[in-house]
């Protein structure tokens, strides 16, 4: 059984939590200062978006953005959690980043914040894994 | 110095301008240090082996090149290590390989993906004095068994870690390890254990000067003479956990990442030692009057070196684009550097020869410094996958369904 019932569940609750990093003063200066932009593909079920400086946008990018990850969103629930460890994630192909290897690099030590409110956030919706 | 690659286009012999700059620093590195100890080091004993050398590749930060620059490093990522390691093969396949296999030690902490690992390992590169690091991953009954995900079960009497508290316990022996006589630390595959064959391989950082490690003794190659290949010893080592890379019986994934990323750069050590020995044959040939002209106006010598140079041009495309790739995409996938490799390993070992031909008898005198190309030429095709090896690499990406998310 998918962790998330529906496309827009699902949807709302990775826009959430990308919204939240966008609220934290590292994150933001990371992406403005390194000019980074994200796309996020995720499937099972479909979910797609933006995230730049300016905030949180649902669908893709108006153009190529510096890091796209595709992934599927249990995975994605999983490596939220704390349960998948990205390295192995990565290794087995789970999750496939496409962009400068070292502006990934950049990313990974900022995303703190996510992981500290992703319980919250799923618990608030009820959601079970 | 820039950022790590783009993708893009490359011209066989015009790289970006940021490439270029890198390519010109190597080379009067290689002027100044390298082509002028060549013979002495691939004659020389293990004792004497070259630190002045190497001193000067720290200081010209030669060894930071994959490392990020919020660590004290170059940040140029797998294509930057890739052309200097060109460069520098183009002179000494051996001492390329100081470099590469310090690299290849680099490789996990940075795909571990771990602030910890990366401050407690990286930041050392940049320090005063050099660091080597080192890949341990060979055994005396284990080579390419641990290289083929599907054979680690057939692996036999591996390198065993023992988990006691918050400590591995690391016992047995690994052969062929570039740099471990000189290493300060080195990246080591145990199996946990008990688990059959090697399928419980793991990734551990070890500090050689960790108590039970022992160095030694080193083995008398035929080619690569400048760096040294070793044994490493494990008895009862005590590895704090967190020195683990991607956690117990993860082992594969690890090396198989750090593989995808080191094949572009052993392709460029071939497509270097191609390019080496080339320049020998195409010196020879514009010299040498045979048959009332030179060498390279007589139809066949003509044919033998524009061949030559084209196989050349074509692996460092190859290699070029691999090492991109690698650089681009997480994981790095594995059909690109393992075809680049393939190609150039080959390329180098054909040049090699045609260039011996070429040079008749001069080629063949041990102090023209052919005959050290031809050895070397023969050395890629055996480390970080063998041409069996890497078939199957090739053919699983072929085979490989879609992606399936
Ligand atoms: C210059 C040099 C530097 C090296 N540096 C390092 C280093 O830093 N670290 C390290 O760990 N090792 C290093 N090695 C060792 C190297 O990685 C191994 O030699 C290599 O993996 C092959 O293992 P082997 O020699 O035991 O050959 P084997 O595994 O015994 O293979 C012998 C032959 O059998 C073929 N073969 C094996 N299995 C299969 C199969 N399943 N299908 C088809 N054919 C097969 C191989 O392709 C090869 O042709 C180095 C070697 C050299 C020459």
């Amino acid at each position: 059984m998918p962790v998330f019932s529906s496309s827009e569940q699902a949807q709302e609750v990775f826009r959430t939590l990308f919204e939240i990093l966008l609220e934290d003063d590292v994150f933001l200066f990371r992406m403005t200062d390194s000019n980074l932009s994200l796309h996020l593909v995720q499937t099972k079920p479909d979910v797609e978006m933006f995230v730049s400086p300016d905030g949180v946008h649902d669908g893709p990018p108006p153009s190529r953005a510096t890091i796209r990850i595709k992934m599927s969103c249990d995975t994605a629930h999983s490596l939220w959690k704390g349960e998948l460890l990205m390295p192995m994630a990565l290794g087995t192909g789970k999750v496939r980043i496409k962009g400068s290897v070292s502006k990934v690099m950049e990313f990974v030590p900022i995303l703190q914040p996510a992981f500290d409110r992703y319980p919250e956030i799923i618990a608030a919706r009820k959601i079970e894994s | 110095m820039p950022e790590s690659s783009e993708t893009a286009t490359y011209s066989p012999t015009q790289l970006p301008e940021h490439l270029e700059e890198l390519r010109r620093e190597v080379r009067e590195f290689v002027d100044a240090h390298v082509r002028p100890s060549v013979v002495d080091n691939d004659r020389a004993t293990a004792s004497e082996f070259d630190w002045k050398l190497v001193r000067a590749g720290h200081d010209r930060g030669l060894f930071r090149l994959v490392i990020p620059k919020e660590y004290g490093g170059a940040g140029y990522g797998v294509l930057g290590v890739a052309v200097a390691l060109e460069e520098i093969a183009a002179a000494c396949a051996g001492t390329a390989l100081i470099f590469g296999a310090t690299m290849l030690g680099q490789a996990p902490v940075l795909l571990s993906g771990d602030p910890q690992l990366q401050s407690r390992f990286l930041p050392m590169f940049s320090g005063d004095d050099p660091v080597l690091a080192c890949n341990a991953v060979t055994e005396e009954l284990a080579g390419c068994d641990l290289l083929i995900p599907e054979n680690v079960v057939h692996a036999t009497d591996v390198v065993t870690a023992r988990r006691e508290s918050d400590h591995y316990v690391l016992n047995g022996r690994k052969r062929f390890i570039t740099n471990a006589e000189v290493a300060d630390f080195g990246c080591v595959y145990a199996n946990i254990e008990g688990a059959p064959g090697a399928t419980g391989l793991t990734a551990f950082l070890v500090p050689l000067g960790t108590p039970g490690v022992e160095r030694g003794p080193v083995a008398d190659k035929m080619g690569y003479r400048a760096c040294l290949g070793s044994e490493l010893v494990f008895r009862d080592v005590r590895v704090p956990a967190e020195n683990m890379v991607g956690g117990e019986n993860n082992g594969m994934i690890i090396s198989t990442q750090q593989m995808n990323m080191a094949r572009a750069t052993v392709a460029a050590i071939s497509t270097g030692v191609a390019r080496g020995a080339f320049e020998l044959a195409k010196d020879w040939c514009g010299q040498r009057t045979q048959g009332g002209a030179p060498l390279y106006r007589h139809q066949f010598s003509a044919r033998k070196l524009a061949e030559m140079t084209s196989k050349i041009d074509a692996a460092r495309m190859l290699y070029l684009n691999a090492a991109s790739v690698a650089d681009n995409e997480v994981p790095a996938p594995a059909y690109e550097p393992a075809s680049a490799k393939l190609f150039a390993d080959r390329v180098a070992i054909d040049v090699a020869e045609e260039a011996m031909s070429l040079m008749g008898a001069r080629g063949y005198l041990l102090d023209q410094g052919l005959e050290k190309f031809v050895r070397d030429s023969l050395g890629a095709r055996i480390y970080e996958g063998t041409p069996e090896v890497l078939a199957l690499a090739i053919t699983e990406a072929l085979y490989a369904d879609e992606e399936d998310f």
